[in-house]
């Protein structure tokens, strides 16, 4: 007999396996990995480059990210538009993306058109032509995102959380993106320089996931990317020095806004620990899920917002650990207080077993829902090399999810969280929010305007 | 290189279609609900309604509790969600494929005893969300309100898609309790809905648990069992109107919007006629990727910052083409208009090689659509709610490398160089203000 009462009980979890790999490197020194799925006549590569934001000083921030979207101005051989008809007459899409670690340049389309499309890409980031209407194009479009990312509260809050987290000069203690006058300063001099010394092949990998062959995709790279030379490697990871090492807080003022956005969090760890499958397992719990601690306390016994969240930002140096949320103004203090009181609680006490089993089954069960396309699977290969990880990281990833037992969370726990350190950051109406801030135990509160 | 999607397809008793799609490369599960209702068949002085009742689809039924849907399946480490337009509405989870019956249990029990715990307080809490949604998406956004006034232009009085899916507050306000009733028993039935599952399930098995799950509901309502995916929704087209336009309409809005901003709307064939996989091609070559003709002729030389050209697939007698641009904070609006019109005037002098062009990249798109359990599910439903025709997923880029040249110009001369437009012109109130 059907029980409609109560939710049906999971079935058994399913095997799965990561797809295996073949791994070569090319004589320029580029890593080459080739993924074999079948699944649809599909084809995505993805070449990582040494060229992220971390590598630039705080007045040349953004650079990284401009050269990357100037590339859309074309190559030596063919200008912008020429580019992109002899990419899309073959149905295929190119993306340039740049964050902190590496710059990557990403190509899917069909797998039999991978040889012509490769072949592009290679020429693309060899020999760009960064004409300078479209370096002027690719530099308005930035100077209107960085706009609209200071008129959004949210990234308001994101922005400031660095800088208040971070020691001034740390790469890390501002946005990617830059800011107006650095990035307004910028020209194509600026950007040719910034590819001839990062758009090199020591330290870069090619990632290719599809219905491809591992011996064709070999010989097809070795081809394109013949004679290109240079760069230095891997560079080191930046410090990621903390601005302070006790409790403060930071009110960005926005008189008349109805809601508060709140971050709180510290400088966190690099994504190279050892104990990260520990840390992501007890942070699930205390941040990292709808039934995690801080949304069952925040959402559902206070219901003080839609949705609360803990996150690290994983980087190849120590990125942010913060907890964000936005709040009516006048619950904002309640909120931090909550927020504070249940890092403490989870730092002094650690997860129960029972939430340590919740959270094991929610990340092994979530796992392959992430890896449906060519393009999933291809990132998450990237990734490995970005961050250098083991060869069989994400093969033993289910099972070293399901391996963390309460006992170890904890650990992670106190070895990396730092209660006594948080930072505040609340952009919101500060005449509504600040004295009541100034009354919890969150350090000295200082208010700006900007 | 064709992609060929396995497709199996039953329809139960009570008349729910269904269709699975086995995929066992992950243990991922997709599954799909379409029913044949949408902003079109609201009543008049309850526009907005089939929105605000798919709010109530996640209030809970006799077995789930309030917020229990989005609760259970994240849990599980699922996602899920829902949307109306103007032909239809959809409800999706994605799972862990051991996790399959919960989606069913979750979706039988809304689809067969919702009502049962429908109250007041959360149709009126559903409201106050659906107006903030309104407010806060459409009233206080920038050229929110360019598809509400679109429609107006495009569509004659009394037409059904002369009306927004999000509706009007005043109807909002207007809707009850026995509305809610009423809406659920004509359209939410078994006989009115398709059930798609893809992914990682043995077919026989999954009829077996839709049967189990699904199959006591009874048919309801005024609408006959044989399914939503007999067509009927297309059958049941309302107010014919001429294609294109006789005459062309326009509206220029003064608004605080930071940029110079114009839409064209044309009508075009419906999703259901043959001459749509033509309209396609042509809209392809227009404004699809960056050799494009408005990228390469108005965005890359700098006349506008951005452009677009995109058909709607409805299916009600007729459908929507809308192509737009946004101008700089200097623009003078009748250059980005006539630039604008200009693109589409000459849109018929395209040739093979744009042609082509175009059809290679709707072949790697199409594809890599299928790739993703969640779109080729959705898909599924869509082309057997409103084609009766799951396969056409296997279909589509036969029919459209069919085309010859001649066609794809014959369509951007009838539907895309007509007179009979709809122009929409967003004028900033200050000028010189930043963008």
């Amino acid at each position: 007999m059907l029980d409609r009462t109560h939710a049906p009980p999971p079935g058994p979890l399913r095997a799965f396996d990561f797809p295996p790999s073949t791994l070569t490197r090319l004589p320029h020194g580029v890593a080459l990995e080739v993924v074999h799925l079948p699944r649809l006549p599909l084809a995505t590569a993805i070449l990582v480059l040494r060229a992220g934001e971390d590598r630039l000083p705080t007045d040349r921030g953004g650079l990284a990210v401009l050269a990357g979207d100037a590339l859309e101005g074309g190559t030596d051989e063919l200008d912008g538009h020429a580019f992109a008809e002899a990419l899309e007459s073959i149905g295929a899409d190119l993306d340039v993306s740049t964050g902190w670690d590496v710059t990557t340049v990403s190509l899917s389309c069909l797998a039999d058109r991978l040889p012509r499309a490769l072949e592009l890409l290679a020429s693309l980031v060899r020999t760009p032509a960064y004409p300078e209407a479209e370096v002027r194009r690719a530099r308005d479009g930035q100077l209107a995102r960085i706009r609209q990312r200071d008129m959004n509260p949210g990234s308001r809050a994101g922005t400031w959380a660095a800088r208040t987290l971070y020691a001034a000069g740390e790469p890390y203690a501002r946005s990617a993106l830059g800011d107006a006058d650095g990035v307004g300063a910028l020209g194509r001099d600026a950007v040719v320089g910034f590819a001839e010394a990062y758009y090199r092949p020591a330290g870069a990998a090619l990632v290719v996931a599809g219905d491809v062959d591992a011996g064709e995709v070999e010989a097809l790279a070795a081809r394109v990317l013949d004679g290109w030379v240079g760069g230095d490697g891997v560079p080191d990871a930046p410090a990621g020095a903390s601005a302070g090492a006790e409790r403060r807080a930071v009110v960005v003022d926005r008189p008349g806004a109805v809601q508060s956005e709140i971050r709180v969090g510290h400088v966190g760890a690099p994504r190279g620990i050892e104990d990260r499958v520990d840390l992501v397992v007890g942070n699930a719990v205390l941040g990292g899920t709808f039934s995690s601690r801080l949304n069952l306390n925040l959402r559902e016994r206070h219901g003080f917002t839609y949705g609360v969240r803990a996150r690290w930002s994983w980087r190849r140096g120590p990125g942010p650990f913060l907890v964000g949320t936005a709040v009516d103004t006048d619950v904002t203090a309640d909120a931090v207080r909550e927020i504070f009181s249940e890092i403490e609680r989870i730092h002094a006490e650690g997860p129960t077993a029972e939430e340590v089993e919740q959270a094991r089954d929610y990340l092994a069960g979530v796992f392959p829902l992430r890896l449906e396309s060519t393009a999933q699977v291809a990132a998450r290969v990237a990734e490995r090399h970005v961050f250098e990880l083991a060869g069989d990281h994400w093969a033993t990833w289910r099972d070293r999810i399901r391996a963390v037992t309460a006992e170890s969370a904890r650990a992670a726990l106190r070895r990396h969280l730092r209660p006594e350190a948080l930072q505040c950051v609340v952009v919101g109406e500060a005449d509504a929010v600040a004295r009541d801030l100034a009354s919890l135990d969150v350090g000295p509160v200082g208010v700006v305007d900007r | 290189m064709s992609v060929e999607i396995e497709i199996h397809r039953h329809r139960l008793a009570n008349g729910l279609e269904v269709v699975v799609a086995p995929d066992r490369a992950l243990p991922v599960v997709a599954v799909n609900l379409w029913y044949g209702v949408g902003s079109r068949n609201e009543r008049p002085g309850r526009t907005g309604f089939a929105h605000l009742f798919e709010h109530m689809m996640f209030q809970g039924s006799k077995h789930v509790a309030k917020n229990g849907h989005f609760e259970a399946v994240e849990r599980a480490g699922g996602s899920l969600n829902g949307s109306t337009w103007f032909d239809r509405t959809n409800y999706y989870e994605t799972l862990p494929s051991h996790q399959l019956d919960l989606a069913l249990w979750l979706e039988s029990d809304r689809m067969g005893w919702l009502v049962d715990a429908m109250t007041q307080e959360k149709l009126d809490n559903q409201r106050d969300v659906v107006k903030n949604e309104k407010r806060e998406r459409y009233d206080n956004q920038p050229y929110g309100d360019w598809m509400e006034r679109m429609q107006r232009l495009v569509w004659p009085h009394g037409h059904p898609y002369r009306h927004t899916v999000i509706g009007s507050m005043e109807d909002l306000d207007a809707a009850d309790l026995d509305d809610v009733k009423d809406f659920f028993r004509t359209w939410y039935v078994p006989n009115n809905a398709v059930l798609t599952i893809a992914g990682d399930v043995d077919p026989a098995d999954a009829f077996d648990r839709v049967e189990r799950w699904f199959g006591e509901i009874p048919p309801r309502g005024g609408a006959a069992t044989g399914g939503a995916g007999a067509g009927r929704i297309a059958a049941g087209a309302t107010a014919p109107v001429a294609v294109p336009m006789e005459r062309p309409a326009r509206e220029v809005v003064e608004s605080d919007v930071p940029l110079v901003r114009v839409f064209i709307g044309l009508r075009i064939p419906p999703f259901t006629d043959p001459a749509f996989d033509a309209v396609d091609v042509a809209a392809g070559v227009l404004g699809s990727g960056r050799a494009a003709r408005l990228y390469a002729r108005l965005v890359r030389p700098g006349v506008v910052r951005d452009a677009f050209a995109f058909p709607f697939p409805l299916v009600g007698g007729a459908s929507i083409l809308l192509v737009g641009a946004t101008g700089f904070a200097d623009s003078d609006p009748e250059v980005v208009e006539r630039a604008l019109v200009e693109q589409l005037e000459s849109l018929p002098d395209l040739d093979g090689t744009e042609v082509e062009r175009a059809l290679a990249l709707e072949e790697a798109r199409a594809a890599r659509q299928l790739e993703r359990l969640e779109a080729r599910a959705d898909r599924l439903s869509m082309y057997t709610c409103l084609l009766d025709r799951p396969e056409r997923v296997n279909e589509d880029l036969d029919r459209l490398r069919a085309l010859t040249v001649e066609e794809v110009r014959d369509a951007a001369g009838r539907w895309f160089a007509a007179p009979g437009r709809a122009t929409l012109v967003y004028v900033p109130i200050s000028e010189g203000e930043a963008d």
